[in-house]
């Protein structure tokens, strides 16, 4: 019995079934591809060995979406929702490449340098991507506004902004330091996963080691009483929302220097959306309260490795949204309430035929 | 006497782990208030809410007028002419109060909304309701009362031939329910059904011509209420022996006791006039005064959980400045509101995490407690209140509502106050459940802590307080000593007003 | 309680309403800003004011059906996308495959509505939360468009063309008499009509239908309307129905607009869409909202893009940024009104 009742909540947990749904998407990509899941090291022209190989890939790709999404985890545990992410990548990447220029104009040889210290090329579109959190947190904590419309300004005011940082302008670089971020590797390993995995140990360490991650669930989950008991639920909320500005400005300069370039257009497109399905199909109900960071990775993951698998079946890269969309569906209709009741009471059911057969 | 409009018979239905209801029978007769009477988790609002189809039963048919029913909306069941008018009020904040009456079933004119009549219509039928109001305002424009009124003038222009009313007299005060009681016999003399459920037994008294008592999901009996007494009532509702219950000592007071709490001239125009009053160590005082009398805004306003906007709290000598509940957990007060689901418990958290919630709101999240520090204060406090749960990781909104409350009690015994206040700590509660916390207050006085208990039940004031404040019309009116006081004085003070009024008009 | 006696007067200032005249108030200084400061290079003249609905009808239409699923407390991320796919059908249906624009126009129908009354579905009976599944099917409209062509098809149709050619031009008699066409030439087009026709409609559904007034009960509280007997599941489901048509309409408009289909079209229009009913006044927290608010919203937002386009030497991404602005300012308005009413309601229970 007591098994038994241990499975039930595994299978009620939404992160188990974001782990299923990832192993049978990596299945079907093994079938297909058998050297799908292959993983080998291979050494660049310059010497370095890095690892290579389908996984690494997917790893790698959805970094800039894990770490902003570790943020929005916060954000939709608090009853809330970021969509203003893509904007500040965008803000993030058009202040870095700003200060990183290569001006044609004003030097005469295009050069691999930097006219800041290379120093402001990361503190200073960080700083102003967490004032621009700080910005929608003070709207959403200290206004009460609805989260949805207080990042909607940003969302669609901050790709303005990004634009007259650079007046308009695309700049590219080729500074080796800014280049590191996005292509280089240590050991083998791409920097971008690594920048990953110590942003989300850090977090979880943050949120679990600190009672933080506790106070976010009691507000979400009731802010009356939270208030009641003496959490001050705007400094939490708040929390929140500045974090999730500096982990977008940190996504931003991955991209962008993955990229080697600003878009203001295009940078951080749709991120928000990705960032915002990565948590609910990590098991982070929309609805607020409890969450969990781990299976928010699972969740970046999962979105990436269908992009990747769609990918192998030779399918033009605007088309993938719609198979992202089908799975997605799939594993929002697997994870919906009703479904998962279901499937629990078919256990009970089940449970309960068996133990007649046993005693007749 | 009329003939039975409604009939359910051998009504069963469970949830996962629990058996709600076992095979409850109720009749309902035409022109008859029926009060259906339990403690919480008896199976009321179970059985409520199969007749009015928001839950499937598993077993068990019902009769309306002789002919087999089986609702499966609330829809439906109006449309057979069951209404239903719930104890939160069910109805559209955003919506004028004439459009609440009338949606769904408004009035049509060329095939267009008749607003006209809706609003004309509306208007008679809360003149009906002894209401006189511009039903053309949104609803939220008005009190509880006035809402509760439209929804039963919905309810009832739906020709219902049988009209619930779960908990509605629970947010009234004396007036609005002798109104809502007019309606009643009103209605009754018109020959619906009514099902009238709620917690105070003199209402039943008041009105009721037929007891239903449900106890543990089963069917107790069925009685006339002239024919039943109040202390025979309770014992079948409770099925327990009324001693344990009465066997309450009050704390001794020490003279000279130093001054905890002191609140002076603490007042929000509108909300609550200037009010002065005083806590010592280890002492109960009482809060008595009808509902919307200004009792929990005082609380408040004393723990800063709303800002006053005159007067000053001191707690132990040194002044509240931030007026936040953070700063008064700060100087050591504590508060259980009176709205345990809203403002007390955080539902899908663990017992262990709510009971620890203050203590670690107090020390900041950057310094949180250890795991085993949170394991040990929660098994303590489960130990010593004895909460009854299968151990400290089960989400708090899966327990009973008494053991939710001793729940939150643990969270501020927890940070070890000096001054606790308790607002209606007992409302909603078995009757077993009230007497064990009114029995740890007690014992909490005498350990020296100030306590302030606010209830609804004057005997239970009476019966635990050392000093009595009583409220009234959002001012202090009285300052009684709890030692000699009779049920009797408080009633009078709370009246007083009332006749004044009464031969002012 | 202070009563106010003169009932039209007291209604026309239901706290709900403020927000509408805010737009009003907003719109009208914004215009008088371009009157001050361009009217001498045309921007007071009829034909700016009638650019204003013919350039941006297709996300009038769109937000005909965005207000009504902001009311019940939804929101529909899949517009832009449903449109674009329109779009999309419509082209390659009729360069492509040589198929009759009406056969394209009843196809884009079906897929349109279909989809909206799935995702109706979804979020009514699985409990999906509506960004999320309108998010799923954005993505999947997109995806599909994609699917069809990324390259961006022109639309080469006679009836296209006359669909598009039709214009009714404002004329005034001269001197002598004669109807002539006014200056500088002005004229209404047919997406103009399909838009006012679409906010009358609205309006009326809103006003005047029980199905309309379902829908602000949904949005005032789900729970109260289930209670009451009303039928929840059919309305929410038939709001994103009609939303969907009102994405492929506004597909067929920008067809006319633009004649093309191109995958990428109209990606981020949603959020044009959305904001346009913020600013007219309508909730994002459900139960508020007004079609004529909708449609001033709409001129509102408009009016940036004309001011910037008139100034000449602002970059055009100063829009987005006074967009920015302009829902900052009014979402503070509609906070200020919120507590300004429950204030109002706070002191009217005292006093009962």
């Amino acid at each position: 019995m007591k098994r038994g009742l241990k499975w039930d909540t595994i299978l009620r947990s939404k992160l188990f079934w974001a782990v299923v749904a990832e192993f049978l998407i990596l299945l079907v990509g093994f079938i297909i591809r058998p050297d799908f899941l292959n993983i080998q090291i291979r050494t660049l022209e310059d010497g370095t060995r890095v690892l290579f190989g389908t996984p690494i890939d997917i790893l790698n790709r959805s970094s800039e979406i894990t770490i902003i999404a570790m943020g929005m985890t916060l954000v939709i545990a608090l009853g809330g929702t970021d969509i203003s992410v893509g904007a500040l990548v965008a803000v993030s990447g058009a202040i870095a490449l700003k200060f990183l220029r290569w001006d044609v104009l004003e030097y005469t040889t295009p050069g691999d340098y930097s006219v800041m210290p290379f120093v402001y090329v990361l503190v200073v579109p960080l700083v102003v991507c967490t004032l621009m959190g700080l910005f929608n947190g003070t709207l959403v904590a200290r206004l009460k506004i609805q989260p949805i419309i207080a990042t909607l300004i940003l969302m669609v005011a901050g790709r303005g902004i990004a634009q007259i940082v650079t007046d308009g302008k695309q700049f590219t670089t080729q500074y080796a330091p800014f280049k590191f971020i996005g292509n280089g590797s240590i050991l083998g390993i791409p920097l971008p996963i690594i920048i990953t995995f110590v942003v989300v140990a850090a977090m979880v360490v943050f949120v679990r080691k600190t009672s933080y991650g506790m106070f976010v669930e009691a507000v979400g989950i009731n802010p009356n009483a939270s208030r009641v008991s003496g959490i001050r639920s705007a400094v939490i909320i708040m929390i929140a929302y500045v974090l999730t500005g500096l982990l977008s400005g940190i996504s931003g300069l991955i991209y962008s220097s993955r990229i080697i370039s600003n878009d203001s257009n295009n940078a951080g497109l749709g991120y928000e959306m990705d960032a915002i399905l990565a948590v609910v199909l990590g098991g982070t109900s929309m609805t607020g309260g409890k969450f969990t960071l781990v299976g928010t990775v699972v969740g970046s993951i999962i979105i990436r490795t269908i992009t990747t698998l769609v990918f192998y079946f030779g399918i033009v890269s605007e088309a993938i949204m719609a198979f992202k969309a089908l799975i997605i569906a799939g594993v929002i209709v697997l994870q919906s309430e009703p479904v998962r009741r279901a499937i629990a009471r078919r256990r009970e059911k089940r449970h309960i035929n068996l133990g007649g057969e046993l005693h007749a | 006497m009329s003939g039975v409009i409604l009939e359910m018979k051998g009504i069963d239905m469970a949830f996962p782990g629990v058996q709600a209801l076992d095979g409850v029978d109720f009749s309902l007769r035409a022109g008859e208030v029926h009060a259906l009477l339990g403690e919480n988790g008896a199976g009321k609002s179970t059985l409520i809410k199969c007749l009015t189809g928001v839950h499937r039963m598993d077993a068990g048919t019902i009769f309306l007028e002789g002919k087999k029913i089986l609702p499966n909306s609330p829809q439906e069941a109006q449309h057979l002419g069951i209404s239903t008018v719930y104890q939160e009020i069910n109805l559209c904040p955003n919506l004028t109060v004439a459009e609440n009456i009338f949606i769904g079933r408004q009035p049509m004119r060329r095939g267009q909304i008749d607003w006209k009549t809706i609003n004309r219509r509306s208007q008679e039928l809360m003149r009906l309701m002894g209401v006189d109001i511009d039903v053309t305002l949104p609803l939220t424009t008005f009190s509880i009362a006035v809402q509760q009124m439209a929804s039963i003038a919905r309810a009832v222009d739906i020709n219902a031939r049988v009209l619930i009313l779960d908990e509605p007299t629970s947010s009234l005060d004396e007036h609005e329910v002798a109104r809502l009681f007019e309606v009643m016999r009103d209605l009754k003399a018109r020959g619906l059904g009514i099902v009238f459920i709620t917690h105070f037994l003199n209402q039943v008294y008041q009105i009721a011509d037929r007891i239903t008592v449900l106890r543990n999901g089963r069917l107790v009996g069925e009685y006339m209420a002239d024919e039943i007494n109040k202390l025979e009532l309770v014992t079948h509702m409770i099925g327990k022996d009324m001693n344990v219950i009465y066997d309450l000592k009050k704390a001794p007071q020490e003279e000279g006791a130093p001054v905890v709490l002191e609140a002076s001239n603490l007042g929000i125009p509108g909300k609550v006039e200037e009010i002065s009053l005083h806590v010592k160590k280890g002492e109960l005082l009482g809060f008595a005064g009808l509902l919307g009398s200004g009792r929990t805004e005082t609380a408040e306003m004393l723990f800063g959980v709303v800002k006053p906007s005159k007067g000053s709290v001191s707690m132990n000598g040194e002044k509240l400045v931030a007026s936040s509940p953070l700063d008064s957990i700060r100087r050591k007060m504590a508060f259980c509101p009176e709205d345990r689901k809203r403002d007390g418990i955080v539902a899908e958290l663990s017992v262990r995490e709510n009971i620890g919630l203050a203590v670690q709101a107090l020390r900041g999240f950057m310094h949180p407690m250890k795991p085993q520090e949170q394991q040990k204060l929660a098994d303590r406090f489960i130990r010593l209140l004895s909460i009854q749960t299968p151990d400290a990781e089960k989400k708090v909104g899966e327990l009973s509502g008494g053991n939710q409350q001793k729940v939150i009690l643990a969270r501020w015994m927890a940070t070890q106050p000096d001054l606790l206040i308790l607002d209606e700590p007992t409302r909603g509660i078995d009757v077993g459940a009230k007497a064990e916390i009114q029995r740890l207050m007690l014992e909490m006085c005498i350990g020296g802590m100030g306590i302030i208990f606010i209830s609804s039940e004057l005997d239970e004031i009476i019966r635990c307080a050392n000093r009595i404040i009583v409220m009234r019309d959002l001012e202090k009116a009285a300052e009684l000593d709890g030692e000699d006081c009779q049920q009797a004085d408080i009633l009078a003070i709370i009246a007083n007003e009332e006749t004044e009024e009464a031969m002012a008009e | 309680m202070p009563e106010i006696r003169s009932k039209p007067f007291r209604r026309l200032f239901k706290p709900n309403y403020l927000m509408v005249y805010a737009t009003l108030g907003i719109f009208l200084l914004l215009y008088l800003f371009g009157a001050i400061m361009y009217g001498k290079i045309g921007f007071t003249s009829i034909r700016t004011f009638l650019l204003l609905f013919s350039d941006n009808a297709y996300i009038g239409i769109s937000a005909v059906g965005m207000t009504m699923v902001l009311i019940t407390g939804g929101i529909d991320l899949s517009v832009g996308a449903v449109a674009s796919l329109t779009g999309m059908i419509i082209a390659y249906g009729t360069t492509v495959m040589g198929l009759h624009p009406l056969l394209c126009f009843a196809f884009a129908l079906l897929v349109g509505v279909g989809l909206g009354l799935l995702m109706g579905a979804c979020v009514q009976y699985l409990n999906v939360p509506p960004f999320i599944t309108t998010l799923t099917g954005m993505f999947l409209a997109r995806g599909v468009t994609s699917l069809i062509s990324r390259e961006s098809i022109s639309i080469k149709h006679p009836m296209i063309d006359a669909l598009a050619g039709i214009k009714f031009y404002l004329k005034w008699p001269n001197a002598a008499g004669e109807w002539v066409k006014i200056k500088p030439v002005a004229s209404i087009d047919l997406n103009t009509i399909v838009f006012l026709l679409m906010i009358i409609i609205g309006a009326i559904i809103l006003q005047k239908t029980r199905f309309g007034r379902n829908v602000y009960a949904i949005g005032g509280s789900v729970q109260s309307a289930t209670l009451m007997g009303l039928p929840v599941a059919r309305t929410k489901v038939l709001v994103y129905g009609f939303n969907g048509l009102c994405s492929v309409l506004a597909g067929i408009a920008y067809v006319l607009y633009v004649k093309s289909g191109w995958n990428l079209a109209l990606s981020g229009a949603e959020l044009d869409v959305i904001s346009s009913c913020v600013i007219g006044g309508v909730m994002l927290s459900g139960g508020v909202g007004y079609m004529w608010g909708t449609l001033l919203g709409v001129l509102l937002k408009a009016t940036i893009p004309a001011i910037i386009t008139f100034n000449g030497t602002m970059n055009s991404w100063w829009a987005k940024i006074f967009t920015g602005v302009l829902l900052l300012l009014f979402i503070i308005i509609q906070r200020a009104v919120v507590a300004s009413s429950s204030r109002t309601a706070r002191k009217a229970e005292t006093a009962s």
